[in-house]
């Protein structure tokens, strides 16, 4: 039971972070048709520049200008480089997306070292929110999820209230007509992806100073949310935000399930004879819990490539 | 006629998207050695009624059947060898290869070459004869050699027409071969299809009123999914239903070209 | 006959050069030219096997590591058991990696390719993901997180102990991987995969099954991926799951485009290039991989062909290029290149020392300020002028003689363009719509 209540409250706090990054993603895809290979490095600056912050200007200051400055790389990213070899078609944007990943994660090697930097949240936010059996639940856990949770509810308003939110929908289904209509698309892609990378830089910033801060967490965090942008169906947000609770719940519980493909044959009396294979028969859900998400996203991919809510496959 | 089976033979052919019907119940016989043209308004389903036939879209009712033996559901490739091969209407070629390697491609399908992997393609007289003789054709020797992407447009559609031929098909599908050609380009497309398809059963697509007369056999009327009439083209043109339901139903047809506005001059015999 | 094969009639006496001085040279060449040798070739046919799915048929794959690191598992499980007595001729082990290559590669192959475009790059994607989450968890097969090893075992009178032993192997295998890879382009099947990349629904009319024709092009290259890994691991005896990880995929893909993927033998071009400069320089810089970041960026910007394509480009209208003229144009080009290139490597390199690690001691030492560094050679200045005046000025010269021999190239290529061409102008995929990009270095 303790178990289940901590794991549940966990994974919807990692769903919630894994959303705001996918939350961008999954726009700039729908609106652009560019699967943006950088875009996991938006979430990877956020933090480290938040961290530079902090100890400049302070926690708070520096948790509101990130996003700021990695929302202008974004701009400047889509404006200098993406627009210029837009011509070449997608597979040279994704290729290009993929070059600037790389760069990114150079960079921040080339500043900050290859090993984890201590990016640390404020003393008075470090303490714990409520007690289960016996454990406390630290406050800071909650402040992530509602930070994104905040997000999530100005980014719909934003979307289905204002007169902005129509025309990136408008410009997200039919570019040329919006165009037509006398709407700035040039503007508004580079605005949606500024946006899109302010997000993930804002989510970086947050979970930076809780989750470690290094120069892998661009690719470690890169390949979930690619699996979160598939499975929720590319260019769905809400799509994404339920497969970010979904994955986010499986992470966190996946590590306390000891089944196996033999404890299936079990069922059946097959179970000895199964273990006595080995090899894949006996691999436990949580020592292969990395690997499940993408056989989710194969599976999703393969039978139903629009995913759980999108409208395009 | 009923001794041996049509060569293309449609039979309450249906295809709806969604809810919305767009082909309701065609029925279409044509003969071997027959060209036939299926003209109708823009909208009317000309080019889904090819697709379908062709194995782009499924059915969503009836059949189709090519020399007696039916063809809905088969993939296009599958469909293709059983003899039936088509043109598109927006030029459809591989740019990025030689006009010769596009033909070639095709000729290479009809030696069953499909996994050929252990020999030089360059060394296979047979299938690079037959390119040249197709090339030789559709008169494009002189750009054998060019990528097909820096042809002009007629030429690329004349080299739409020789890939048609490549398969060897004997039932030939056009989807507006002239559309977009000026007048004296028409002409030349019209001699060049009358040539390469001698002896082929050919079932095309056509707004050109000039064309449809001076090539082909019978002509099918299609309007709103349906096939209003079937008849040669003299007395198509004569038929009171038709020029009802093209100047009636869709006044807003302006291409000079169309049916709509040529029958009166052209058309009348 | 047409785009990413099209020698001219010099490129075998050229490939016959090559060949014979990878053959002559490397006995002279100290140890470790030698490894790098060997790392040279597997990459470069690896990055020829990769090509063969991205460049001739269109399907950008982001998960290759997948086929690699299989061929390189299989190759061990084989050579241990030569270890434990199985008689088997150590020179035919990279069997055992084409045939795991191409076993694995058709079946990945078959669900990839049921998706194309972005879609199909992302089920690549998650196949190499899926084995780079799995082998270390998965003991028998990939031997956990430790991986496998195992010994070359000698045969025949030779011991496979040195590694000029493995080059020549490894050299023998490339060589005739290469050769069928090339052979693979003239036959029917090849000139199909071109026809495929241009126009997929055309190729189906015609009466091919297309699907089918995929699988084939996937599981082939799968195959030479995999003949890639074997080599990797008779020369390495050792693998782990990092084989599987998204830096290898990630690097062919440099390689490849970089290289040029229109060119056949681009992507082995960018391969040694960059095989050759990591061994060269990976000791002098922590950068390397920076650098190479940013050359790949900068050549998806201003030279989508690669260098392959740049030097195809100018293969092809030799006959109507006037080096006289352009000669000059194109040093100015150089020199501003080379301008940027100093300028960009000296910020980076004071910027690496300052922010590394043995600087923190440095000024540990010095007991906190900004004690000068050295790099270079020399002293410098953290807060001088010079120290980050100088590669701001070799940057900003050179960009302005790149932007002037831009003009008088652009020029010059323009009237090459509208001259009459001395024989088939559009031969490449550079000849057509993207010339520019590719043909002037920008």
């Amino acid at each position: 039971m303790e178990f289940a209540i901590i794991s549940a409250l966990n994974g919807v706090i990692y769903g919630l972070l894994l959303f705001m990054v996918s939350a961008g993603l999954t726009l700039i895809f729908g609106m652009m048709g560019v699967l943006n290979f950088a875009h996991a490095s938006f979430y990877m600056l956020g933090a480290y520049v938040a961290y530079t912050l902090s100890s400049l200007v302070g926690f708070w200051a520096g948790l509101l200008v990130a996003p700021l400055v990695v929302g202008l790389v974004g701009l400047l990213v889509e404006r200098y480089l993406l627009r210029r070899i837009h011509a070449f078609g997608h597979a040279h944007e994704l290729l290009l997306t993929f070059g600037l990943a790389l760069i990114f994660e150079e960079l921040v090697k080339l500043f900050y070292g290859d090993f984890p930097v201590n990016y640390q949240m404020p003393d008075n936010l470090r303490f714990a929110a409520f007690t289960v059996f016996g454990t406390d639940y630290p406050f800071y856990r909650l402040f992530i999820g509602g930070v994104a949770l905040a997000m999530f509810l100005v980014l719909y308003l934003l979307l289905s209230r204002t007169r902005i939110g129509i025309v990136v929908r408008a410009a997200e289904r039919l570019p040329s007509m919006a165009e037509a209509l006398g709407h700035n698309i040039p503007l508004v892609f580079m605005s949606v992806f500024g946006a899109g990378a302010a997000l993930a830089g804002l989510g970086g910033a947050v979970a930076g100073a809780f989750f470690p801060t290094n120069p892998n967490m661009a690719l470690e965090l890169g390949v979930i949310v690619f699996v979160v942008v598939v499975v929720g169906g590319l260019g769905s947000l809400k799509g994404s935000l339920v497969a970010s609770l979904l994955i986010g719940l499986f992470s966190s519980f996946a590590v306390g399930i000891d089944w196996s493909l033999a404890s299936l044959f079990d069922l059946v009396g097959l179970g000895p004879w199964a273990r006595s294979l080995g090899g894949l028969m006996t691999m436990t859900v949580s020592s292969i819990s990395g690997t499940i998400p993408f056989v989710l996203m194969l599976v999703v991919l393969l039978v139903r490539p629009a995913g759980l809510m999108g409208e395009r496959s | 006629m009923s001794a041996s089976p049509p060569a293309l033979e449609l039979v309450g052919v249906a295809k709806s998207f969604g809810a919305i019907p767009v082909v309701r119940g065609v029925d279409l016989q044509i003969p071997a050695g027959e060209r036939h043209a299926v003209i109708g308004p823009n909208g009317a389903g000309k080019s889904t009624l090819f697709n379908l036939v062709s194995g782009l879209f499924p059915l969503s009712g009836g059949d189709i059947r090519l020399r007696g033996r039916s063809i809905a559901g088969l993939p296009p490739h599958r469909i293709n060898r059983s003899g039936l091969a088509r043109s598109f209407q927006i030029t459809n070629i591989f740019h990025r290869l030689s006009v010769f390697e596009n033909l070639r491609i095709g000729v290479m399908a009809r030696h069953g070459l499909r996994f050929g992997l252990f020999r030089p393609v360059a060394r296979m007289r047979q299938v690079n004869e037959e390119a040249r003789a197709i090339l030789a054709l559709v008169r494009l020797e002189a750009r054998a050699e060019d990528l097909a992407g820096d042809l002009t447009y007629s030429e690329q559609r004349a080299l739409e027409i020789g890939m048609t031929l490549t398969t060897g098909a004997d039932v030939i599908l056009l989807d507006e071969p002239t559309a977009g050609m000026s007048r004296e380009e028409t002409d030349r497309a019209v001699e060049l299809i009358r040539e390469v398809t001698a002896g082929k059963t050919l079932l095309m697509v056509e707004h050109d009123m000039s064309v449809v007369f001076s090539l082909c056999d019978r002509v099918s009327v299609l309007v709103y999914g349906e096939i209003l009439a079937t008849d040669t083209p003299e007395r198509i043109s004569a038929n009171r239903a038709v020029q009802e339901a093209y100047l009636g139903e869709e006044p807003d047809e302006s291409s000079g070209r169309d049916f709509g506005q040529d029958s009166g001059g052209e058309a009348a015999p | 006959m047409s785009p990413p094969v099209s020698p001219s009639v010099r490129t075998p006496l050229l490939l016959a050069l090559v060949l014979a001085l990878l053959i002559g040279l490397p006995p002279f060449l100290d140890l470790g030219l030698q490894n790098a040798l060997v790392n040279v070739l597997i990459a470069g046919l690896f990055a020829l096997a990769f090509n063969l799915l991205v460049g001739q048929a269109g399907l950008l794959s982001f998960g290759h590591a997948a086929y690699f690191g299989i061929g390189a598992f299989a190759t061990l499980h084989l050579m241990r058991a030569v270890e434990d007595g199985l008689a088997f001729p150590t020179p035919l082990l990279p069997l055992a990696g084409a045939a795991a290559g191409l076993a694995v590669g058709a079946v990945a192959g078959f669900f990839a390719t049921l998706r194309s475009g972005v879609y199909f790059a992302l089920v690549t994607l998650a196949i190499a993901e899926l084995f780079h989450s799995l082998a270390p968890h998965w003991e028998g097969l990939f031997g956990g997180e430790a991986g496998l090893s195992s010994m070359r075992m000698p045969w025949g009178g030779l011991i496979f102990g040195s590694t000029l032993e493995v080059y020549y192997l490894a050299l023998g295998w490339v060589t005739l991987s290469v050769w069928l890879l090339w052979a693979y382009t003239r036959t029917p099947f090849g000139r199909l995969t071109l026809a495929l990349r241009d126009n997929e629904q055309r190729v189906r009319f015609l009466g091919y099954d297309a699907h089918a024709t995929k699988v084939i092009v996937f599981a082939i290259s799968a195959m030479f991926s995999g003949v890639a890994g074997a080599l990797q691991a008779i020369s390495n005896e050792t693998a782990n799951y990092s084989l599987f990880s998204a830096h290898v995929s990630a690097g062919v893909v440099l390689n490849t485009f970089v290289g040029g993927s229109t060119v056949f033998f681009g992507p082995a071009l960018g391969a040694a290039a960059f095989t050759l400069f990591d061994h060269l320089v990976s000791d002098l810089t922590r950068s390397w991989q920076l650098y190479q970041g940013l050359i790949f960026v900068l050549v998806m910007l201003f030279a989508p062909g690669g260098i392959g394509g740049i030097v195809q480009h100018h293969l092809r209208h030799r006959r109507q290029l006037d080096w006289s003229r352009l000669a000059g144009p194109y040093a100015l080009a150089g020199l501003g290149g080379a301008l940027v290139a100093a300028g960009m490597v000296f910020m980076i390199e004071s910027l690496s020392v300052l922010f590394g690690e043995g600087y923190a001691v440095l000024r540990r030492d010095a007991g906190g300020g900004h004690p000068p560094f050295e790099a270079f050679g020399a002293q410098w200045d953290p807060a001088g002028p010079l120290t980050w005046g100088l590669p701001l000025a070799l940057f900003l010269a050179g960009l302005f003689l790149i932007a002037r021999a831009r003009r008088d190239i652009a020029a010059l290529w323009e009237s090459v363009r509208s001259a009459p061409a001395g024989r088939p102008a559009g031969r490449g995929p550079e000849a057509s719509a993207r010339s520019a990009p590719s043909g002037s270095p920008s």
